[in-house]
């Protein structure tokens, strides 16, 4: 594989860009592959690579029934953080933290992971008090985490509204210094990448039409390009799990909702860290390109659409102008949607099934970007090894069951309510 | 902005309704013993399919009476509202 | 000043009307009814900023919405817009611009170094390198880079500007003015239907302001004004110019952003900048027209090179030439238009036609005219840097592969035509799947989703009399459906010159040896060799072309580049165009400021507030305000320089001594009427409520089905079949749901009518030893004793002439009474409860010593009951009826709900009595141990104990009912703080509760 540098991209220059290798081929499906991962996206292209890395096994195939990268991996507003209570998704991300902090290398891929630092703004002291919960539990877990005070926060982004003009006043904030943005659509390509020169087959444009299971096994996948046989299959497909969930018989405790984001003109620098409002659900980060992505609620109905309608983009961006009012003057110039898993409980499932040889990863809900390497890993993992790694005992599907529940919000099963 | 016709009230836009989740979740008879399987099926799993979904809308800013909406959840195209007491016919 | 480029005797613009407008600082004057675009051309200003990537010249390319170049800084009484195309601002007087991207000028840029360094910043460059070493990406790469990107500057002042909303309902919406437009209005506005035409311009009319047609015995302009001036005088039609239709959602629900004063000096007082408009249509007609796209040649970017149509545009309606010296670039009939009116204004085009010697009326007339018409000849490259000065031009064999000889013909303009791209986005938008037609080289959509018709040129038509005959039987056939009119007007008789086929061409070869870059996204910077690459390297998806090289994501969102990009993946990748596809267009069509979107809810609107009828006396008495939810609520009452924590200790030491009073208004209220009542709070609440007598209260917990604690309360059966439920005040309309819900769809069986009465009734809650007293004083008839209104007790009273319910509850745990009144009687009460108790010296608390107060009593709150809790948690577990099913019973049993050491909450107190335990903190049992350190439970709430005199703290602990005695640390990091604490009961105060009972 040619290896990326700027000496390598001078020495194309000079002979016109002619010579650059295929970031990734386009095969034709073998009849049968050790491991079958379904979902081209960020985690099942990350599940694939890190089998072959950290596990040896290369005999992997990804099905993408469109083209890879263009889920939620290619939709979404590109925040990395660990800021979670629970030990269970904190210690999970962190790990991720670092996988992120080398990717770039890792991959010989610019992901453009910058560690510009998120900040949760406060506007009550109640709501002091809960992100002061969040905080220490993410240090006593080993994770940056700072509480500003009004004046800290200022300095630090002077544009929001410190004015008597102002609904919900700032009282502070918490900061994850550390957490970040970075370049969502790369991240898919970087993986895919590392993951073809290792010899796994990407295969795009193949749509899972059924699964082949007899006796409590998995035995293979039916799809639009053939029947393929696996020894083990990993679903990898957020947004679209409950499609193929109802292919297996089963029924998951996840349903399938619209997000919406947008993203302003760009404008010069102006936003140097990832922000949310903390008397409503908004986000904002200013990308390289100087577009504001910003983003915030669900549509709040079951939707397979990857279309929104404007209310909710209209409460979002009210949420928008009540935190910075400066973004009242610049334009919304593109808007998307992305499917999500949401999980009952707001936190995913990595997990095997009661098939044998069928591997679960799904319920991302909003968090699935940042989660893209440790999901990779630890899923990776648990197909490799046939047991879950430590890293995502807590995301087992039985914990519905069971009672150990990991919401981070409280907001339990009304899923659409953000 | 879906137009969603209330049985009560008539044409209304969403944004008088709130959601309210799959339709076809019964809640088990009170007292009834259940297994896991029929609480959790109750509680958390859902089938949330893309096309054909009954579910439920309450509107909220309106009459406030819980309806049954069948709308397609892939094109939003809504093909039937029903009244909180009448039965979904399959 | 003169406008040298400004012609005499044509155009629309206002020439009584002189304005002055400063460009880049210096001064140029323009006309009333000039865009800034079209008074910089009559100025001869063609360099107005620069590219996003390589920083090359940028001039105008459009003369609309279309426009990726021409993009500016609006300097607008004394605020400042970035990124507005000059091709859509309107002139105004004092009205100031400033190029963007561009450091120190654009006319010497630093940046534009990058154009030199082209050949190594292909696109996706940025991902192959800038990785070493590690931590420099952050710190230097990435600053630099965000630097150089972005457009105009943001002004991080507040919007002084106001916007406003509108909802409206018809019957036709029509989006576009063009000739579509107007006969399909016109048509369907005499047969009755309610219509709304919107044109996204200033002047109505589309293409008919410049082509030289005739409808009836009028020109196509004076056919169009006439058309609108009777629309608008017809009460069934909303005629709307600068309105741009921008977003096609569900179910035939539209977006339209009316600008209302961007082309004024400044907004009127009280007058709204921009209004969006949510309009719901029957039916939809797309009237959009099509925009002209470019043929791709070498530096194909350089200012002077622009479309023909906006060339003709600037001419007709503007009266600007774009040039004195133009070549016409063209595959079809429509450059010959643009040649056509240069020629008719004195100036001498010369035409490159691509294809080999065609015929019609239009090539005809240009030949009479005695234009210079170059047949199959392209044009190889544009030459000049800021401006172009001459054109390099070939002849080109049949198959169009090879160049004949590169001749140099001077020119100072190059007017290209690619022939016409139907504007499909909303038609796209409404979920229609548009089709490839081959005819015309270009999408158009296909079969109706919603109730949408495509007319005109945006659905390919592209003759006049074909469009308006469509468009007047559309018109008359879809509002017949709506009126049930059949009024039917006469089609007028259309003269127009018939043009004969394009050609399909449109990317000029590259000459041997020479290695211009032909671009396809001008804004972006985005040439036929990145799209090369990018599929060289495997980018094969359109979709991921897109993303590797940004085709088509820059501010003009690919109105000019999209169609081009797909036919260069198509012949590479060997495919037609449509097994390409293209990506998909979402809303908005055009950018639309986020101010309009947002509309009134700013500033303190952007909530509501809430506020209790006592409100006013609260402001009057020095009350500090705190957020809950979205009501106000007393937070505590400030004397001289006291702070938070003096008044609260104060108020909440007075309620434990005296008699305090606090305004409960904002709890949740429910009336609960009916005979089956009973059974459902049975049902609701976790404990037994079927046989609660008439004239008591009793608390009750709710439960989610999933088993976690939804809300609690008391509920009071006021009469034999009628109950007044509280809840709290965050989850009151969750609760009154949750009823509905079960009353409409689990038990409709029950005969129970539930309503919120939050709003009708004003409350204030009594405590203290000396409650009773004052209550007696307050109801002198009624008795109020120990036995006639026990604890938990209901009666009604007589306050002064007002009736009140008197509930003998309490949230501090002292001797406590709750008082309702009718809202509006609730300052009345509030006022009499101060007077009277005067002497029993009261003061009002807020809520923080309400909090200290239920704290020390351990009673749990919304930061116990944080939707993550069951009642065992809470130490509510007395409170589950073990007799009868209830709401979320069946979850309780779950393994980790019933695990022996399920946490519970307790009650925590620093050894040494004197350190502040801050919320949020965490239990652990060594303090010193390493990272990641287990957890044994959080502080929920803390309060300085009046009654002890020392810290108190509620925490969940893990095991917690085995835990009371023990000494653990609370760790609160972020705050630096270890303190070592003793575990004891959650019920720090009166744990038997005598008090409530005395």
């Amino acid at each position: 594989m040619q290896k990326y540098s700027v000496f390598n991209l001078i020495k194309n220059a000079l002979s016109n860009h002619e010579n650059w290798d295929l970031a990734w081929k386009d095969p034709t499906p073998k009849k049968e592959y050790d491991v079958v991962i379904i979902g081209g996206g960020g985690h099942g292209l990350a599940t694939a690579y890190y089998l072959a890395k950290e596990h040896n096994i290369t005999n992997v195939a990804i099905i993408e029934k469109g083209w890879i990268g263009g889920g939620n991996v290619g939709r979404n507003t590109t925040i990395i953080r660990s800021n979670y209570m629970h030990d269970d998704n904190a210690l999970f991300s962190e790990f991720g933290m670092d996988l992120w902090r080398k990717m770039s290398q890792d991959l010989n891929y610019n992901v453009m992971f910058s560690p510009r630092g998120i900040i949760n703004l406060a506007h009550s002291d109640a709501q002091m008090n809960v992100y002061a919960r969040r905080g220490n539990s993410m240090r006593l877990n080993g994770i940056d985490a700072v509480l500003l005070n009004r004046e800290q926060v200022k300095e630090i982004i002077p544009m929001a509204d410190f004015s008597e003009n102002v609904r919900f006043p700032i009282f502070g904030g918490l900061m994850q210094p550390s957490a970040g943005t970075a370049r969502h659509d790369a991240v898919a390509w970087g993986y895919a990448r590392q993951a073809d020169s290792m010899g796994v087959d990407i295969i795009q444009n193949c749509e899972v039409v059924g699964f082949d299971v007899s006796g409590g096994k998995i035995k293979g996948v039916r799809t639009s390009r053939g029947d393929i046989k696996a020894k083990k299959i990993g679903l990898c497909v957020a947004g679209s799990t409950n499609i193929l969930a109802e292919k297996l018989n089963m029924r998951l405790p996840i349903e399938t909702h619209l997000l919406q984001a947008c993203v302003s003109e760009p404008v010069k620098p102006v936003l140097d860290r990832v922000v949310t409002f903390g008397a409503g659900h908004f986000y904002i980060s200013q990308s390289d390109k100087g577009e504001m992505v910003m983003g915030g609620d669900l549509d709040g109905y079951n939707s397979y659409a990857q279309r929104g309608n404007l209310p909710t983009l209209q409460h979002v961006l009210t949420e928008g102008i009540a935190m910075m009012p400066f973004l009242s003057k610049l334009k919304m110039l593109r808007t998307w949607g992305g499917i999500m898993d949401m999980s009952m409980d707001g936190s995913p499932i990595i997990d095997k099934t009661h098939i044998e040889g069928l591997y679960l990863n799904c319920g991302w809900c909003y968090g699935g970007f940042k989660a893209t390497p440790a999901s990779g890993w630890t899923f990776a993992h648990t197909i490799a090894q046939d047991r879950v790694h430590e890293l995502n005992a807590g995301y087992n599907l039985n914990r519905f069951n069971t009672g150990h529940l990991l919401d981070e919000k409280g907001l339990g099963t009304k899923t659409w309510i953000s | 902005m879906l137009y969603i016709k209330c049985p009560h009230c008539g044409m209304r836009s969403q944004n008088e309704f709130s959601y309210g989740g799959d339709a076809t979740v019964k809640r088990p008879e009170l007292g009834k013993e259940v297994s896991d399987q029929e609480w959790d099926d109750f509680v958390y799993n859902r089938k949330s399919l893309r096309g054909k979904h009954w579910e439920l809308w309450q509107h909220l800013f309106g009459c406030r009476q819980w309806i049954k909406v069948e709308r397609d959840t892939a094109t939003h195209e809504i093909f039937k509202t029903l009244k909180a007491n009448q039965e979904i016919s399959k | 000043m003169t406008q040298p480029f400004r012609l005499q005797n044509i155009g629309l613009i206002n020439r009584e009307k002189k304005l002055s407008f400063k460009f880049n600082g210096k001064n140029y004057y323009g006309y009333e009814g000039d865009t800034l675009a079209s008074a910089l051309i009559a100025n001869g200003v063609h360099l107005v900023g620069r590219s996003f990537k390589y920083h090359r010249p940028r001039g105008f390319f459009g003369a609309g919405v279309d426009e990726p170049y021409a993009i500016v800084q609006l300097y607008r009484n004394g605020e400042t817009e970035p990124n507005i195309k000059a091709t859509e601002q309107e002139l105004f007087e004092g009205l100031e611009a400033t190029s963007v991207n561009c450091w120190p000028s654009v006319n010497f840029d630093i940046g534009a170094i990058n154009n030199f360094l082209k050949i190594f910043l292909p696109a996706g460059f940025y991902y192959k390198t800038f990785m070493w070493p590690k931590s420099f990406w952050y710190k230097l790469y990435e600053p630099f880079i965000r630097k150089a990107a972005g457009l105009g500057v943001a002004s991080t002042k507040h919007d002084k500007e106001r916007y406003e909303h509108k909802y409206e309902y018809c019957d036709l919406l029509i989006t576009g003015s063009g000739p579509s437009g107007l006969a399909s209005a016109y048509a369907a506005a005499k047969n009755g239907a309610r219509v709304i035409l919107a044109e996204d311009k200033s002047r109505f009319g589309g293409t008919l302001l410049t082509s030289e047609v005739n409808i009836g015995n009028q020109s196509g302009k004076e056919w169009a004004d006439g058309i609108i001036s009777e629309l608008k005088e017809m009460p069934n039609v909303t005629v709307k110019n600068r309105s741009q239709v921008f977003g096609y959602y569900d179910h035939n629900m539209l977006v339209m952003s009316e600008r209302l004063s961007d082309h004024l000096p400044k907004t009127k007082k009280f007058n709204p900048k921009q209004r969006l408009w949510y309009i719901r249509a029957k039916e939809v007609l797309i009237s959009s027209g099509s925009i002209e796209r470019p043929i791709v040649f070498g530096n194909n970017d350089t200012p002077g090179v622009m479309l023909s149509s906006a060339a003709k545009e600037y001419l007709k309606v503007y009266g600007v030439l774009v040039g004195k010296n133009p070549l016409i670039f063209t595959n079809n009939d429509s450059g010959y238009e643009t040649a056509i009116e240069f020629k008719k204004n004195g100036i001498e085009p010369v035409i490159l036609d691509t294809r080999n010697d065609p015929n019609s009326e239009i090539i005809d007339e240009a030949k009479n005219l005695g234009i210079n018409i170059k047949f199959s000849y392209v044009v190889v490259a544009a030459q000049g840097y800021k401006k172009v000065k001459s054109a390099d031009i070939a002849k080109i064999s049949e198959n169009k592969e090879q160049l004949g000889k590169i001749e140099n013909i001077k020119c100072d303009c190059i007017c290209v035509s690619g022939f016409w791209t139907p504007t499909i986005h909303l038609a796209s938008q409404s979920g229609n799947k548009s089709k490839f037609k081959e005819d015309i080289d270009a999408f158009v959509p296909g079969t109706s989703k919603q109730n949408e018709t495509t007319l005109g040129a945006a659905s390919g038509i592209y003759t006049l009399d074909q469009t308006l005959k469509s468009s007047f039987e559309t018109g008359h056939k879809l509002s017949k459906k709506i009126t049930n009119n059949d009024n039917k007007i006469s089609f007028p008789n259309v003269v127009e010159k018939k043009s004969t086929v394009h050609d399909k061409f449109w990317c000029v070869p590259l000459p041997k040896g020479k290695n211009y870059k032909r671009f396809l996204d001008f804004q972006n910077d985005v040439a036929v060799s990145d799209i090369e690459i990018a599929l060289k390297e495997g980018y094969r998806s359109i979709e991921h072309v897109k993303r590797y090289t940004t085709l088509g994501m820059a501010t003009d969102q690919g109105k000019t580049s999209n169609l081009n990009g797909l036919q260069l993946v198509s012949k590479i990748e060997n495919k037609v165009v449509p097994a390409v596809g293209h990506t998909t267009f979402r809303p908005p069509y055009t950018p639309v400021s986020i101010g309009a979107i947002v509309g009134r809810e700013v500033g303190k609107h952007s909530k509501p507030t809430r506020k209790s009828p006592m409100h006013t006396w609260h402001e009057k008495h020095d009350a500090v305000f705190v957020d809950a939810g979205v009501w106000l609520r007393p937070r505590y009452y400030k004397r001289g320089n006291e702070n938070l924590f003096e008044a609260s200790k104060r108020e909440a030491k007075n309620v434990r001594t005296n008699v305090g009073v606090c305004d409960v208004t904002t709890l949740g209220k429910i009336d609960i009427k009916g005979p089956d009542a009973a059974e459902l709070l049975n049902r609701v609440y976790t404990n037994a409520w079927l046989k609660l007598p008439v004239g008591k209260a009793r608390y009750g917990v709710m439960l989610r089905e999933d088993g976690i604690v939804m809300d609690d309360g008391t509920t009071t059966r006021i009469s034999e079949n009628h109950y007044h439920m509280t809840t709290t005040t965050a989850q009151a309309a969750n609760v009154l749901s949750h009823l509905e819900y079960y009353l409409q769809l689990v038990w409709p069986e029950l005969n129970v009518n539930v309503v919120s009465t939050t709003e009708q009734w004003a409350g204030a809650a009594i405590a203290g030893p000396k409650s009773r007293d004052l209550l007696q004083k307050l109801f002198p008839n009624s008795d109020v004793s120990n036995e006639g209104l026990p604890f938990m007790g209901y009666i009604e009273g007589d306050l002064f002439g007002v009736k009140a319910r008197i509930f003998r509850i309490s949230f501090s745990g002292e001797l406590a009474y709750e008082v309702n009144v009718e809202s509006d009687n609730g300052n009345f009460m509030w006022e009499k409860i101060m007077e009277v108790g005067q002497e029993f010296e009261i003061q009002p608390y807020g809520t923080e010593a309400l909090s200290t107060l239920r704290i020390e009593m351990g009673h749990v709150a919304g930061s116990e009951l944080d939707g993550r809790t069951i009642p065992y948690d809470n130490s509510l577990e007395g409170l589950l009826s073990k007799k009868k099913d209830f709401i979320g019973k069946r979850s309780l049993t779950r393994k980790a709900f019933v695990a022996d050491d399920r946490q519970k909450i307790v009650g925590v107190v620093p050894l040494d009595k004197k350190t502040s335990i801050p919320e949020g903190s965490h239990l652990v049992k060594d303090s010193n141990a390493p990272l990641p350190n287990p957890k044994l439970g959080y502080i929920s709430a803390s309060c300085w104990s009046v009654e002890y005199d020392n810290p108190f703290s509620l925490a969940i602990l893990k095991d917690g009912k085995n835990m009371i005695g023990q000494k653990l640390f609370v760790m609160s990091p972020l705050k630096n703080k270890v303190i070592p604490v003793e575990i004891v009961s959650s019920h720090y105060v009166d744990p038997k509760g005598e008090r409530v009972r005395s």
